[in-house]
């Protein structure tokens, strides 16, 4: 579905990817995991259009979508929930959703996906009218994955869907990835939770200083002693559950 | 991806899949095993070099002599921590081998074993049966596993003669019985010589390795013991005894594409050789963790195919091994060099560099290694039952050595100088008679 080939991205004089190839099948949870600064977030923001300087090959479903401008990308089928969630915060819930169905020209489906959506998320119904401002941080990253569904993708790219959430919320967001990709969505998802990402995703990548240094089935990188002390902080509990 | 649909992938794919693994496999090793660093920095290349699988032919190879002269930890890719196995192997060098393999990669060699097993209809019922010789162990181990991951019954290579070995493969109804052509062609004069009936046996399957099984001898196999026959290769160094297996087509071993990359290269030049073209086995590790090899030259003689196969798996295949492209000799699938027999000599000789000749000859289908050395008069000092104390050490030195027994007879250096003159340090056993 997803096939990127040597890629590398730089902000300005500094490099963030360096020569990475990653490829994502159709069906699948495929995680990239990583400290911070590793470049997973460009990585992203390189497949949606939103970096510039970017070298290698991209390529959706055997066509090409390097350069092509972020509303092309979504028009392709690739949706972006981004870090931070970055909604329209005086807007109310049903506006930032339809503001996800922007570049879609079959309206008439809207309100079925917005049915969906409730249905998945139903607190966002019950706040259907409240402007996204006054919700909680885990209504925030429900709404902000409602929105990117509001799209229709053939392709999910999730960015640190359970940063800053309380650990109960993160096992709600967790739950909707995977009900999600039970549904048939793909999801290329980067999270700091790796542990939690390795649990539900497929396959994995692990991204050093903006090289891809190992890859492989999420359930053996999820055994893996160097992965474990590195991203999944095994150390620390092994002394802490003590 | 499940660890057996991976041998039908597109050639589309595995070409996405082995630029992802070799970019990676790059990584790891220019950045946590310094001798590989400064390799690939001699040449000129960096990870940034490698931008499509075909680029695998700018890197360095690795050899033998590399491997040894990094004893004991300087190939580990992995702190010693995350080790959990150490193998250690003569090698022919000043240096043994040190193999080491993290908990990932004993799973990985288990779970490829067991993938060849299931290829090759091994079930849970079956009864595993593998004999081979000491100096195999490290393969037995790992078809031990895989079998036993499969549920199957396993019975591990013994130290027992074969009319043990025959008794057991009785009295348990062995149904599958692994082992190298020689020592079953062995089995089989065995049964035949005792009069044993062959209807008694239970064996619907021989897997062979350890040599390259030819025509004739599966035929026979085929025809005498009513069995299906399936052949595997593998080298101790990568992904165990099945990195490369028949299917049921038997036409070429499919190489385990998922865990390394294959070429065949030149032995001379260098040059990598276009699919069909007879030369030299190159394997580059892309999934082990604790040991990586870049372009490892295997020694043997082969020839890739990378056409698909007619049972649809689309691994490359390559052909049985005709030969090497040193002068390594397998014996039973033990490798023997003349360096690694040299060194023993001087071990048993408190550093002496006595001339030698290794011939192998053939006893009821099993090759036999004598070792002619020529005695000096500064070593032989004219007494015999010292010189029968000497030979009975050296034999047991060669044996815990190699894995494998040896002959070894004293001569008067006339009676092989003829051979050293030509350069031959290995002969076949009628030429000496």
């Amino acid at each position: 579905m997803l096939h990127i080939r040597n890629l590398s991205a730089s902000y300005g004089p500094i490099q963030v990817l360096k020569n990475c190839s990653l490829h994502v099948d159709q069906g699948e949870i495929v995680s990239i995991i990583g400290a911070n600064g590793a470049g997973k977030t460009t990585m992203l923001l390189s497949i949606s259009g939103l970096m510039g300087s970017i070298s290698g090959q991209i390529r959706f479903f055997d066509r090409s979508i390097k350069g092509l401008s972020p509303d092309k990308v979504v028009g392709l089928g690739i949706a972006h929930c981004p870090e931070g969630r970055q909604l329209f915060s005086p807007l109310t819930v049903y506006e930032n959703l339809m503001l996800g169905a922007y570049a879609r020209k079959d309206s008439d489906t809207i309100p079925q996906d917005m049915e969906r959506i409730f249905k998945l998320f139903p607190r966002l119904k019950e706040r259907i009218h409240q402007t996204a401002g006054t919700l909680s941080g885990g209504e925030q990253q429900m709404l902000a994955i409602g929105r990117a569904l509001m799209a229709r993708p053939r392709l999910l790219l999730l960015d640190e869907p359970s940063l800053g959430l309380a650990p109960r919320l993160v096992d709600t967001i967790i739950k909707t990835i995977v009900e999600l990709n039970q549904e048939g969505m793909t999801i290329l998802l980067v999270e700091q939770n790796a542990r939690k990402a390795l649990e539900i995703s497929h396959r994995a990548y692990i991204l050093e200083t903006g090289r891809i240094i190992l890859q492989g089935r999420a359930s053996d990188l999820a055994e893996d002693s160097e992965i474990k002390r590195a991203y999944l902080g095994k150390d620390y509990k092994d002394l802490s559950e003590r | 991806m499940a660890s057996d649909r991976v041998e039908y992938l597109s050639p589309e794919a595995w070409s996405q899949w082995h630029t992802e693994l070799l970019q990676s496999a790059v990584n790891r090793a220019y950045n946590r095993v310094p001798f590989y660093r400064k390799r690939l920095e001699d040449v000129g290349i960096g990870p940034d070099d490698i931008s499509s699988v075909e680029d695998i032919s700018k890197l360095p190879f690795t050899t033998m002599e590399d491997i040894s002269g990094n004893y004991p930890y300087g190939l580990f890719s992995v702190p010693l921590r995350d080790i959990v196995r150490i193998h250690t192997l003569r090698s022919g060098q000043p240096n043994p081998i040190a193999l080491g393999y993290t908990k990932q990669d004993l799973k990985r060699r288990t779970e490829l074993t067991a993938r060849f097993f299931r290829s090759a209809g091994v079930k849970e019922e079956d009864i595993v049966q593998i004999c081979l010789d000491p100096g195999m162990s490290l393969h037995g181990q790992d078809l031990k596993e895989g079998a036993e991951f499969l549920g199957a019954l396993v019975i591990p290579p013994d130290p027992v003669s074969v009319l043990s070995r025959i008794r057991v493969m009785m009295d348990f109804k062995t149904t599958v019985l692994v082992t190298t052509p020689s020592y079953g062609l062995h089995i089989l004069d065995t049964f035949k010589e005792k009069n044993m009936p062959i209807a008694a046996l239970n064996l619907r399957l021989m897997v062979l390795l350890g040599e390259t099984l030819t025509d004739d001898v599966r035929e026979t196999f085929e025809r005498e013991l009513d069995v299906e026959t399936r052949a595997a290769y593998g080298i101790f160094e990568a992904s165990g005894p099945t990195m490369a297996y028949e299917c049921e087509r038997k036409n070429g071993l499919h190489l385990a594409l998922d865990h390394v990359i294959a070429e065949v290269i030149d032995p001379v030049t260098g040059k990598v050789l276009p699919p069909g073209e007879t030369g030299e086995l190159v394997i580059t590790t892309v999934t082990a963790r604790a040991n990586p090899l870049l372009r490892f030259r295997t020694g043997d003689i082969t020839i890739l195919d990378k056409s698909v196969c007619s049972c649809g798996r689309t691994t490359w295949r390559m052909s049985p091994v005709t030969g090497r492209s040193d002068n390594v000799v397998c014996v039973r699938g033990v490798k023997i060099s003349p360096n690694h027999i040299k060194d023993l000599i001087a071990q048993a000789t408190g550093g002496r560099n006595l001339p030698f000749v290794i011939v192998l000859g053939k006893m009821r289908h099993l090759t036999q290694v004598e070792i002619l050395v020529a005695m000096d008069a500064s070593f032989f000092s004219g007494s015999l039952p010292e010189l029968h104390n000497w030979i009975r050490k050296t034999e047991d030195l060669f044996l815990e050595s190699l894995g494998i027994r040896c002959r070894i007879r004293p001569v008067e250096y006339r009676s092989i100088s003829s051979f050293l003159e030509r350069g031959d340090v290995i002969v076949d056993g009628d030429m000496v008679k």
